[in-house]
């Protein structure tokens, strides 16, 4: 009994000595300001930045640099995640001694890290040596200034974040943060106009992730290239063609969690959609098209996301709209080099000369085999037509609920696209979350 | 007894150096050099202030679940529902904080009520797993997983539905609290030292409780015979259905810290599986309260340090939970072993 | 040798151990020394083998006093003692232990110690392998061991404290033919034993010590009923009737009517008075443990009055009619009654009221410690219930009851009992009556309901008599009604009829 209660007592005292030593204790920031101080001085002793324009400490060029990445999905995923990877090899590539760290599967609740936050982690890739992180989903939008703004040395890329967008409505003084997307509303337009040259029933299924303002803009796209074709290249009535949004609830199959996003593909294609658009990190609206067209029904799929997407069904496959982030990733990790880093926002466009280039074009579409020749032409046209400036997003248009949006000859300013605050008059589907 | 005792600690060791064996043996299948991935674990988990701050952030939950579970099983119930009870208590302290966000009350105040209103969830939770067993006689296991799920379910109804954030239907949770209603924190960290302070305290009430109060004792009395309990004059009944609600509460109260200390908002998964692994803790230590603190403290560093060998070796984030398991598992087995071992002797 | 103790007196702070004990041993014989557990045997047997000293007294050998101070000056004497648990044994070859404690005499080879061993061993027909470990030997070995030991180093005098414990039938048997010869050699045997059965077999004499007193010295052939008054004293002579001295009802039964899914006992009236034992007979499940278990509210009865001491628990929980003093002792030990993966002490501070929020553990090992010896429980406080064996248990579930009892409601409350324990129990039991308390038992043990019970109800297959004097009963008439023979046809005439199926 005794011998227990002397245990305890034991414990209970190196417990004590433990928290005590490990407390953050406040130690004065002695490095010269050309070294980063290691990651594990507390932040709280670090003044943030006085202004926006000062950048934090260049990284010191002799040593390679590392940065990390935190991934919402498998770095393998063939969808969102893998495309960011790929972002960063293309980094990796082509900075001499760069090197990329990683942690997948990182998101809010994952079951993969109980009980730590993406800036937790981040802090893990930190102290690999990391002196960037990429935060690479809108899912870890807050946790990514929570991190900048407590770890002024390191620097932050917010992917699909708006936070360093002087014009944006999140705005916030983060030094060391520079958020990036891309246009991708133009390949959703291409991926629309695709989809309604080959449904042969004029119903168009969407495969929505969660409900959110990216996701509200690029389901728009999708229709209003849609119903460009399908009314201007087909002639055919407007009223005839369904575009039908149907939400998840996340960016991937969350099991018991999310909508089983099998279940909404195999709804669309057995209530007469016959081409679905991915909106989803993951590859089961074309995984479940090629189940039904294997069943006899004629369906069709746009992937989403990853230039090779469409390799998981190739006949049923339309085409991709994805990300090619390389180009960008690089251009910002070069100033993190070099030293000319500032806070920024980038919202990068295709290259119109050639929107597959690998090393120009930040968004792209690569057409897949289940588009006809015939279409492949029509579409080749439709994608010359927006390189020549065809704006599908100018007036008049209505939001779903019949208010107008933009009025008639009113082209839509960048920030009115990304604010998107409902679904556009003639989509179906929920423009929020019920 | 002292021979016992040598016995005992050699199947204990033994079981140990044996999950550390087949740890190494996965290690070396992964292609990873197990002294440098131990090493790296290790220094994931003490390697920085950080990292230990992201320990004892972990820790703070883990203890709290494996409190309820000691206090259950003491009872002789096996509350597999503590997810729930945990995702009850986030949602009402999510409800209790929402409710009095704009109000003109002291953000202390608030805080508080958040903290109650969690504990009070928890224990309504368990309640219902209780009275489900005592008088419905659904067996507590079957109870509990049913209510996780319909907790789960509440969470996901929740966030998409009557919480979401404007404009949003995602499950990366609601509108997060004013900054003001956050739990306070270490400067710069997500570790309160409240809720390390409480975890600590109620770990060491349930070690009193169980180890020396009439409580503790009838407690035990009725989980390990609740006939003769019954015959003894002990309320067996009622004496499970608080077991169940203090259970409950402890949950709660982690369940409330999650929303209020870490994610400053309600998300699917709150729970993160502290229910589970509190139930891990407690058989690993074989129910004696006196060792939930460093244990709990183990899993973890375990849990925080394996992050690292990801990083560096790109094992699957999946590593430290089935490290865990197995240790479980063979101390189990061990302890089976033991008790063959010493019926022969 | 002859042994003679004068007077001898010995005391332990206030327990007096032994008091004015006056004993002759006569060479060539085998003395039984009986008597339950603390009634001074061991103390008495210490003092002649020079562990303790005693207050007051002499010790005669051959008629010359002698002064015994320590263990070897006896042996010096020709007094060698066996332990009822010898305490340490070495991990050495017998033939090392044997020689052990052989001093002051002629510096003796091996081979020589070897021989003697051998020689002795052969003439009491001990198989003993002098170069085996001592720690290999069973019980029954190490005592075999210890005997020739004792009569190498030339003891004349041999004390064996409880020495059929923990030994198998076959080696007591041995046990018992080495003491016959040790007798038949002239040495003087002295046999302490708390077992009826071992004494009466075995010794030419026996002794009989009851709290510290020699009560009375009995020759073969024995009568057994004579040796348990001795031990256990006139005063709880077993079977006295109706003991408390006032007339007063503790259990009132009006028209009680108790069912299962499988049986009806309907209507049984009955009024217990303070100190009556009741017992209840029957074939297994005839209706007699539906009953008793409705008479202590643990069972829902489908009509009639339960009234324990004038109060009308009808349909009360049994926890109300624990608070009414009101107690049940399952016959299922392990399952219902105790604890297993409890100790002793925990036991007893359950079975008490809790007073306070933490426990007070000296105080508990006390209050255990006290019961445990009051009640002669085999076992330490710290040891848990299911390390006990049978009658230990029964007696721990004895010891637990509150001090405060109107009603004892029992299931087999000796079944699996050896006759000592049996002996034991009901004699606490009827110390109880005697304070008053009422008690109401089941057993199948007919000579138990006969012996114990001042009433009889004998339950067929839901039917069930009136209470019957037991005075009245012989075991066949009882065997007879617990067979379905010799019932009445016609209700309401001798025995009470409790339909089975229809209303009443």
């Amino acid at each position: 009994m005794r011998k227990n209660v002397m245990t305890f007592a034991l414990l209970a005292m190196a417990l004590v000595m433990v928290l005590s030593a490990c407390g953050p204790t406040p130690t004065p920031v002695t490095q010269a300001p050309a070294t980063p101080p290691p990651a594990t001085q507390p932040p709280a002793t670090q003044p943030p930045a006085p202004t926006a324009t000062q950048p934090p400490a260049p990284a010191a060029t002799a040593a390679p640099f590392v940065f990390g990445m935190l991934l919402v999905g498998p770095h393998n995923d063939q969808g969102w995640s893998q495309a960011t990877y790929d972002g960063g090899q293309y980094v990796e590539q082509k900075i001499a001694g760069s090197k990329m760290l990683y942690l997948e599967n990182v998101y809010s609740g994952s079951p993969a890290y109980p009980g730590q936050t993406a800036s937790q982690l981040a802090a893990q890739l930190v102290s690999q040596g990391a002196k960037l992180v990429f935060f690479n989903s809108d899912d870890m939008k807050d946790e990514a200034l929570k991190f900048a703004q407590a770890n002024p040395n390191i620097y932050v890329v917010g992917v699909s974040d708006d936070w360093t967008w002087k014009d944006g409505k999140n705005y916030t003084v983060s030094a060391n943060q520079f958020d990036v997307m891309g246009r991708m509303e133009y390949m959703k337009m291409v991926a629309g106009c695709a989809a309604a040259l080959t449904t042969q029933t004029g119903k168009i299924g969407f495969l929505g992730p969660l409900i959110n303002d990216e996701t509200r803009r690029l389901a728009a796209s999708a229709f209003l290239g849609a119903k460009y074709c399908w009314t201007n290249v087909l002639k055919k009535d407007a009223a005839n063609l369904t575009f039908t949004v149907t939400w998840i609830g996340f960016w991937f199959n969350i099991p018991g969690v999310t909508s089983d996003p099998s279940q909404v593909a195999d709804n669309f294609y057995n209530t007469g959609y016959d081409v679905v658009i991915s909106g989803i990190d993951t590859t089961e609206a074309l995984v479940q098209a090629e189940k039904a067209k294997q069943a006899g029904k004629a369906v069709w799929a746009l992937a989403y996301d990853y230039k090779s997407n469409c390799g998981v069904a190739p006949d049923i496959c339309l085409g991709v709209p994805y990300f090619n982030w390389g180009p960008a990733y690089l251009s910002i990790v070069k100033t993190a080099v070099d030293g000319s880093w500032t806070q920024g926002f980038q919202w990068n466009a295709p290259d119109w000369t050639n929107i597959n280039n690998p090393d120009t074009s930040a968004v792209g579409f690569n057409k897949g085999n289940g588009l006809s020749a015939d279409n492949s032409t029509k579409l080749d046209a439709f994608i010359a037509e927006l390189a020549g400036g065809l704006n599908l997003w100018k007036g008049p248009l209505n939001l779903q609920d019949k208010s107008v949006y933009l009025a008639d000859g009113a082209a839509a300013t960048d920030l009115q696209i990304w604010y998107l605050p409902q679904l556009l008059e003639g989509m179906q589907g929920d423009s929020v979350a019920k | 007894m002292k021979k016992n005792t040598w016995v005992n600690l050699g199947f204990q060791v033994g079981a140990l150096v044996l999950a550390l064996l087949i740890t190494t043996l996965i290690l070396v299948a992964a292609g990873a050099p197990p002294l440098k991935a131990y090493l790296s674990i290790l220094s994931g988990a003490f390697g920085s202030t950080r990292n230990v701050v992201a320990v004892l952030i972990t820790w703070s939950p883990l203890l709290l679940t494996t409190a309820g579970v000691l206090i259950t099983f003491a009872a002789g119930l096996w509350n597999i529902g503590m997810e729930g009870q945990m995702t009850l208590g986030a949602i009402f302290a999510t409800g209790m904080l929402r409710l009095f966000e704009h109000a003109a009350l002291p953000p202390a105040l608030i805080i508080i009520l958040g903290i109650l209103a969690g504990i009070l969830g928890g224990a309504i939770w368990a309640a219902l797993a209780g009275a489900l067993k005592t008088f419905g006689g659904v067996n507590e296991i079957f109870g509990g997983l049913g209510l996780n799920f319909v907790a789960t379910a509440l969470t996901i109804y929740l966030v998409f539905g009557p919480w979401k954030r404007p404009g949003v239907g995602s499950m990366s949770g609601t509108q997060p609290f004013d900054q003001a209603l956050w739990l306070p924190t270490l400067p710069g960290t997500e570790l309160s030292i409240w809720s390390l302070v409480i975890s600590v305290l109620v770990i060491a009430l349930v070690y009193l409780l169980l180890r020396g109060t009439h409580f503790g004792l009838r407690l035990k009395a009725v989980g390990k015979n609740s006939k003769a309990a019954f015959l003894m004059g002990v309320p067996t009944w009622q004496y499970s259905m608080f077991a169940f609600l203090l259970c409950g509460a402890f949950a709660g109260l982690a369940g409330g810290i999650q929303v209020m200390g870490i994610y400053h908002r309600l998300l699917p998964n709150i729970s993160n599986g502290y229910g589970f692994l509190g139930l891990l803790v407690a058989m690993l230590i074989n129910y004696q309260a006196l060792w939930a603190a460093p244990i709990a403290f183990l899993f973890a560093a375990l849990n925080t340090g394996s992050v690292q060998l990801q990083i560096i070796y790109k094992l699957d984030s999946s590593f430290a939970g089935v490290l865990q398991d197995l240790l479980v598992l063979l101390v189990l087995l061990g302890e089976g072993a033991r008790q063959r071992f010493i019926k022969k002797n | 040798m002859n042994v003679e103790l004068k007077d001898i007196y010995k005391t332990f702070g206030a327990v007096r151990a032994n008091v004015a004990i006056n004993l002759t041993i006569p060479a060539g014989t085998i003395q039984g020394i009986l008597g339950e557990n603390g009634a001074g045997k061991s103390t008495l047997m210490k003092i002649l083998s020079g562990f303790f000293r005693a207050d007051k007294g002499q010790i005669l050998l051959e008629g010359q006093p002698v002064i015994i101070q320590s263990p070897a000056d006896a042996i010096k004497h020709g007094i060698g003692m066996l332990h009822q648990d010898p305490l340490d044994f070495p991990p050495m070859r017998v033939i090392d232990d044997f020689i052990l404690g052989r001093k002051g005499n002629l510096p003796m080879g091996q081979a020589e110690a070897v021989q003697d061993f051998k020689k002795l061993a052969e003439q009491f027909s001990f198989s003993l392998d002098p170069e085996t470990y001592v720690d290999s030997l069973t019980v029954g070995e190490r005592q075999q061991l210890e005997i020739l030991r004792l009569i190498w180093l030339g003891a004349r005098v041999l004390i064996f404290d409880e020495p059929t414990t923990g030994i198998s039938a076959a080696q007591k048997e041995k046990l018992f033919a080495a003491l016959r010869l040790l007798a038949s050699q002239g040495k003087a045997v002295l046999f302490v034993s708390h077992k009826l059965e071992d004494v009466e077999g075995l010794c030419s004499s026996v002794a009989v010590l009851r709290q510290g007193v020699l009560v009375g010295e009995a020759k073969p052939p024995y009568v057994t009923k004579q040796l348990v008054e001795m031990m256990f004293g006139k005063a709880i002579s077993v079977g006295a009737r109706n003991p408390c001295g006032v007339e007063k009802e503790i259990v009132s039964l009006s028209k009680l009517s108790v069912e299962d899914y499988r049986l009806k006992v309907r209507d049984v009236s009955l009024t217990v008075h303070c100190g009556e034992v009741i017992g209840l007979a029957g074939m297994e499940g005839s209706g007699q443990g539906l009953f008793l278990r409705a008479v202590g509210g643990m069972t829902r009865t489908v009509g009639g009055k339960i009234l324990i001491d004038g109060r009308d628990l009808t349909g009360r929980s049994y926890q109300t009619f624990k608070a009414h003093d009101v107690a049940f002792l399952p016959a299922a030990r392990l399952e219902e009654g105790l604890v297993p993966g409890l100790n002793l002490t925990e036991h007893f501070i359950l079975a008490e009221e809790p007073k306070g929020f933490f426990i007070n553990w000296e105080k508990g090992r006390l209050l255990a410690q006290r019961r445990i010896s009051e009640f002669n429980v085999r076992g330490t406080p710290a040891n848990t219930v299911e390390s006990l064996s049978g009658g230990n248990q029964q007696r721990a579930l004895l010891a637990l009851l509150r001090e405060q009892l109107d009603l004892l409601l029992l299931e087999h409350p000796t079944r699996g009992l050896d006759i000592e324990s049996t002996i034991y129990i009901w004699s606490k039991l009827k110390l109880r009556c005697k304070q008053g308390m009422s008690i109401f038992f089941v057993s199948s043990d007919l000579e138990e309901i006969l012996q114990y019970s001042d009433r009889v109800m004998v339950f067929f297959s839901g039917k069930v008599t009136p209470p019957i004097e037991a005075a009245t009963l012989t075991t066949e008439k009882l065997g007879e009604l617990i067979g379905g023979k010799g019932w009445p046809t016609k209700p309401g005439e001798q025995v009470s009829e409790s339909t089975s199926g229809k209303g009443a």
